[in-house]
């Protein structure tokens, strides 16, 4: 099987030794949605950079469809389409212009080049504004038709570095439905790095967490949340106080890794609320605990960041395991 | 090779699109070339200072001025790279599917479009002095090609200036201390006969020089004699420019 992105101990470092990447390995199946996470500075766009040939890796190799990035850079550019984090627009000319201008760039066939930029322009709802001059755009349409400028050649693999900065939520959506309706009608692989888990959560088949230029973690949404192995599960109690016979009994269950009680509320984290909650029931029964209200609080995509990404560059995150996601959760994608 | 081609022809025409929604520049820097013919050129008419073998002088200084308009459009054009590389064009670019070398002269020849229609404004303005340009549409034709040509070269230049300094500040400061010397130190005001010693040399591999020289056979004293040396010292002037300024040019994003 060609991975879309398949990279191997991929190093950059810049002039003064910064050390962008420290070795990435990376494999992105074609087709996915990739969401590439981590904190400012942590090597997303350098990453980016280097797989649509923008410069070249400092050791390591990187293959996109199977062609390399560095020997076959005319040819990877083919089959990729790029939208920059910047605004990569001409602002002083129109939106079928600049589309226009980039099909020319990119030698589709003057035939249809008209009616390809139409169906694009409609097709990312462009269609009434494409006679007005980009600089009178708002933060969205120009992203729209950046999206449109990088599909006009129907690529194979779109990159996008943090494609809905600055969006409002509508916007938002609106690109994430276009987005999404290209991976459904031309098989598009999407790959992007984001600051917003609740995208990643919501539209990436895989998500991957890069720090201090490594990756630290990746599998799908499901399995990184499932990884923290601490869901809460909250017990609302009436008046009786635990005691701790009890207290020791749910201690020691499988897959329990805390007990915190309060006033009337019992605080049980565990691995997995589903498995878990019968046996800690069993407990409180037969130490007749009577029990008002039970909520269970799963982590979320920022928890896993936090607990990947959360600590300052170079404080002991070289100590971190660096391997992918192994477990039970294996195959839960995403609702 | 068509490939290539078909890439300066989009950028060409991207150039020209961007003129039209936008004239200002065109006529504000009109304004010096302007003033060059106006007060200079007609102020040294009168005196005569200038041995210029029979030509008026305005009419010496014409292509002169023409030129140092294309160069002030060329040279600053690194400014749009400059600006194009803060925000994410250059990147884009650099991610299409188009050799560097159709993307640089692309870049390069709009500079030239541009430079054409600021030359376009000055001819009427000289016509109204009365400077007698050659009746000869092929010549005319001709100094229209070279102008452009010359364009290409000083605005990749530009580009391998705006590479290496990559910010505006850096940008504006060089620009006018390439500018003016290459203007100075060149036939475009006066003969390289009345220079001192050291700057005829100069003024020898200034490619500013073959430029003027041969706008000025073609366009007022019809006096051919050196063009084929003209053309071929433009000529290798632009290849050099576009070879380097090719390999500098992805240093520009880094």
């Amino acid at each position: 099987m060609t991975f879309a992105i398949a990279t191997r101990g991929l190093k950059k470092v810049y002039k003064g030794s910064v050390e962008a990447l420290a070795g990435v390995d990376l494999d992105v199946k074609a087709g996915d949605i990739f969401a590439l996470l981590g904190p400012n500075g942590a090597g997303k766009t350098t990453l980016m950079r280097i797989l649509t040939t923008q410069f070249k890796p400092t050791s390591g190799e990187a293959h996109i469809f199977g062609l390399d990035v560095v020997r076959e850079g005319a040819e990877v550019r083919k089959v990729i389409g790029y939208v920059p984090q910047e605004t990569s627009v001409w602002s002083d000319i129109n939106g079928y212009e600049n589309l226009l201008i980039y099909a020319k760039i990119y030698g589709l066939p003057s035939r249809s080049r008209k009616e390809v930029i139409y169906d694009m322009l409609e097709s990312m709802g462009l269609r009434a504004v494409a006679g007005q001059l980009v600089k009178n755009y708002s933060g969205g349409m120009i992203r729209k038709l950046e999206i449109a400028c990088a599909m006009l050649i129907r690529p194979k693999i779109l990159f996008l570095d943090e494609p809905t900065l600055g969006l409002d939520p509508a916007a938002r959506i609106a690109v994430w439905e276009k987005l999404t309706s290209f991976k459904e009608e031309f098989g598009t692989t999407v790959f992007f790095s984001t600051h917003y888990m609740d995208e990643a959560n919501a539209y990436s088949d895989e998500v991957a967490i890069i720090n201090v230029g490594r990756m630290v973690t990746s599998g799908t949404a499901e399995e990184l949340k499932h990884s923290l192995r601490g869901e809460l599960i909250k017990f609302s109690l009436s008046d009786r106080r635990v005691d701790e016979h009890t207290l020791g009994r749910i201690r020691g269950l499988e897959r329990v890794n805390s007990v915190v009680v309060t006033d009337s509320t019992l605080n049980v984290t565990v691995e997995d609320a589903e498995t878990a909650l019968p046996g800690v029931m069993d407990v409180l029964r037969s130490g007749e605990i009577s029990v008002v209200r039970i909520a269970t609080t799963k982590p979320t995509l920022d928890d896993v960041f936090l607990r990947y990404a959360g600590t300052m560059r170079g404080s002991g995150a070289g100590a971190r395991t660096t391997g992918r996601v192994e477990g039970e959760a294996g195959g839960n994608r995403r609702e | 090779m068509n490939d290539s081609l078909r890439v300066v022809l989009a950028m060409m025409e991207l150039e020209l699109r961007r003129l039209r929604n936008d004239r200002t520049e065109v006529y504000t820097r009109a304004v010096q070339p302007v003033l060059w013919l106006v007060v200079f050129g007609t102020v040294f008419s009168e005196i005569h200072a200038i041995p210029t073998n029979g030509v008026p002088y305005i009419d010496f200084i014409t292509p002169g001025v023409m030129l140092q308009s294309v160069l002030f459009v060329a040279v600053l054009y690194g400014l749009t790279l400059v600006w194009e590389r803060d925000t994410g064009i250059l990147k884009k670019l650099l991610v299409a599917p188009a050799s560097r070398y159709a993307t640089v002269i692309g870049r390069s020849m709009s500079s030239g479009v541009r430079a054409i229609i600021q030359v376009l404004i000055v001819i009427p303005v000289a016509l109204l002095l009365g400077v007698r340009f050659i009746p000869n549409p092929a010549y005319f034709v001709a100094a229209l090609a070279i102008l452009f040509v010359i364009s290409g070269g000083f605005a990749a230049l530009s580009i391998i200036v705006a590479s290496l300094l990559k910010t505006r500040e850096r940008f504006m400061g060089i620009g006018q201390a390439l500018i003016l010397p290459l203007f100075f130190a060149s036939n475009a005001l006066y003969p390289i006969a009345l220079m001192p010693h050291a700057l005829q040399l100069v003024a020898a591999f200034n490619p500013l020089t073959y430029a003027v020289d041969a706008v000025r056979g073609l366009m007022i004293t019809g006096n051919l004699a050196l063009l084929p040396l003209d053309v071929a010292v433009i000529a290798f002037f632009d290849i050099l420019m576009f070879a380097v300024a090719s390999l500098s040019f992805r240093k520009i994003i880094e």
